[in-house]
């Protein structure tokens, strides 16, 4: 894996990158090209949130390990993304950052939806998705201190989370139907979206509570015997 | 010739970005139409979609068909009025055209991922980014060894007879036992592949792939083909512009219309001619000795 040497940089990336540049690319693509060139910038957000990875460690077998063990929790979401309704997702991805950092959190959310898109259907909405598990994932490796302490904040973090997704798939609803931004439309397409908001939040939480141990021992315990 | 399948992967993609590209830019009935009918024949002749597909894509169509009349009432020919509504022909044609368009673009997608498998997607996306391309196709392998994992832990947990699904409790605490073992395996294994990449040299040099690809003459044949169509379709939708609202005004059997709903039909069944003039090939050459 390669290491950005410069710690300046590093930081300056780490900030930029998932706050700034991929937003962007995702209003980009739904303004700017009208939704038709999804999958360039869906990979775009991929290469992005790859390098955003690469700003959270300082030696390369580190970077290795952690690469590895991040695929493999992404491709648990993906096989989790099977389960009918109740979808596990947020609950890895959170896993993930809390236990491997933020940046890896990001790259979870991130790739686990675009490769799950695959199964599920790829589109103008892949960059959404992407930015919105990237994001979660994202937080919750800022607030991983908070989380590992009180279960009553990462149930309040999974409720939390579930609406953020919907809030931010509203947006592409409002691009995609009305060409640009109206407020009224996306109000309305928030409370239609309430059901759903409701199940993602549930879902969210009762994985989270199902993983959060068996799961964390298990990276814990492969942090401390590696050093991921 | 090859059959379609084995084109070059960037041929491929080529014409799927032309097919894609028209159905979803032009709103044009006949086009549309011409669309969703190639789209379903190659699907039912290819064998893409089974039933629940076809069950799914009949359902999206009828919605997305029903919906925009019944909620849009521009248009001046009224046909008939619902709870004092109007609901017009106009919206009726758009609503249809729309369906149309989105069926069209299901079949071809799911076309798409069935003909551009993963290791031709990473053959096409690995010069951009070889690092992301690893991770992606490592990522995508493990989704696929995860389940044949789950199955042999569930084997020989059952083999074990610790496993009982007649109880619902036992079976679930069962299942949570295999995904527990699941877990600490792949992680472990995980961590195992990392020190033998590392140690391997990765990330020292470029990344080669398995699958070389060659651009022949005939890929180029084709996708200048698809080019040629394409150009010849986007001119004749441009020359038969379609104006919905308020009163539908259509000259679809101009000459630049029926030009361009020919090359696009053509473009449309292109794979199905090449596989079809291929297996015609074989069976001549046969020997009927």
């Amino acid at each position: 894996m390669i290491v950005i040497q410069n710690a300046r940089l590093r930081t300056v990336l780490r900030y930029i990158i998932p706050f700034v540049l991929i937003p962007a690319a995702v209003i980009l693509s739904a303004v700017v090209f009208e939704g038709q060139r999804y999958l360039i910038v869906s990979l775009g957000i991929a290469a992005l949130a790859l390098l955003l990875f690469m700003t959270g460690f300082e030696r390369k077998n580190i970077g290795s390990r952690r690469m590895v063990i991040t695929a493999i929790m992404t491709a648990l979401a993906v096989f989790g993304r099977f389960i009918p309704l109740f979808k596990p997702i947020t609950a890895i991805c959170v896993m993930t950052a809390v236990y491997l950092g933020a940046q890896a959190g990001f790259l979870c959310g991130a790739l686990s939806v675009l490769i799950s898109n695959i199964w599920f259907g790829q589109g103008p909405w892949t960059p959404f998705q992407m930015l919105a598990f990237g994001l979660i994932g994202l937080f919750a490796g800022y607030l991983s201190r908070f989380l590992l302490k009180h279960s009553l904040l990462l149930i309040l973090y999974g409720v939390l989370s579930g609406a953020a997704y919907s809030l931010i798939m509203d947006v592409w609803t409002v691009l995609w139907y009305a060409g640009g931004f109206e407020w009224k439309l996306y109000l309305s397409a928030i409370l239609s979206a309430v059901p759903f908001t409701a199940l993602y939040a549930v879902s969210n939480v009762v994985f989270l509570l199902l993983l959060k141990k068996p799961v964390g021992n298990k990276l814990q315990r492969i942090k401390i015997k590696y050093g991921v | 010739m090859k059959c379609f399948e084995q084109l070059n992967p960037f041929a491929v993609a080529v014409y799927y970005l032309c097919v894609l590209g028209l159905i979803m830019f032009s709103m044009n009935p006949l086009l549309l139409a011409i669309a969703l009918l190639t789209s379903v024949l190659s699907a039912v002749l290819t064998g893409t979609a089974n039933g629940r597909a076809h069950l799914f894509s009949a359902i999206v169509f009828l919605v997305a068909a029903v919906l925009n009349p019944l909620f849009v009432h521009k248009g001046v020919t009224v046909l008939f009025y619902l709870n004092d509504r109007p609901f017009t022909l106009e919206a009726a044609v758009y609503g249809l055209s729309a369906a149309c368009m989105l069926t069209a673009a299901l079949y071809r997608l799911r076309e798409l991922s069935r003909v551009l498998s993963s290791d031709k997607v990473l053959y096409l996306f690995g010069r951009f980014s070889p690092k992301l391309a690893l991770l992606l196709s490592m990522t995508i392998r493990y989704v696929h060894l995860l389940r044949v994992r789950y199955r042999k832990i569930q084997d020989s947990q059952k083999a074990l007879g610790l496993y009982d699904d007649g109880n619902l409790i036992d079976a679930v605490r069962g299942r949570a036992r295999v995904l527990s073992i699941l877990i600490t395996w792949t992680l472990e294994n995980g961590i195992v592949t990392a020190e033998s990449m590392e140690s391997r040299g990765w990330g020292t040099a470029r990344r080669t792939s398995y699958a070389v690809y060659r651009v022949h003459a005939y890929d180029a044949l084709f996708m200048f083909v698809c080019a040629a169509l394409t150009a010849l379709t986007a001119v004749g939708v441009y020359h038969s512009e379609v104006v919905f609202y308020p009163v539908l005004d259509m000259d679809l059997l101009s000459p630049w219309g029926i030009a361009g709903a020919g090359a696009f039909t053509l473009l449309s069944v292109l794979p199905l001619t090449i596989n079809g003039t291929e297996a015609i090939r074989w069976r001549i050459s046969i020997s009927k000795i």
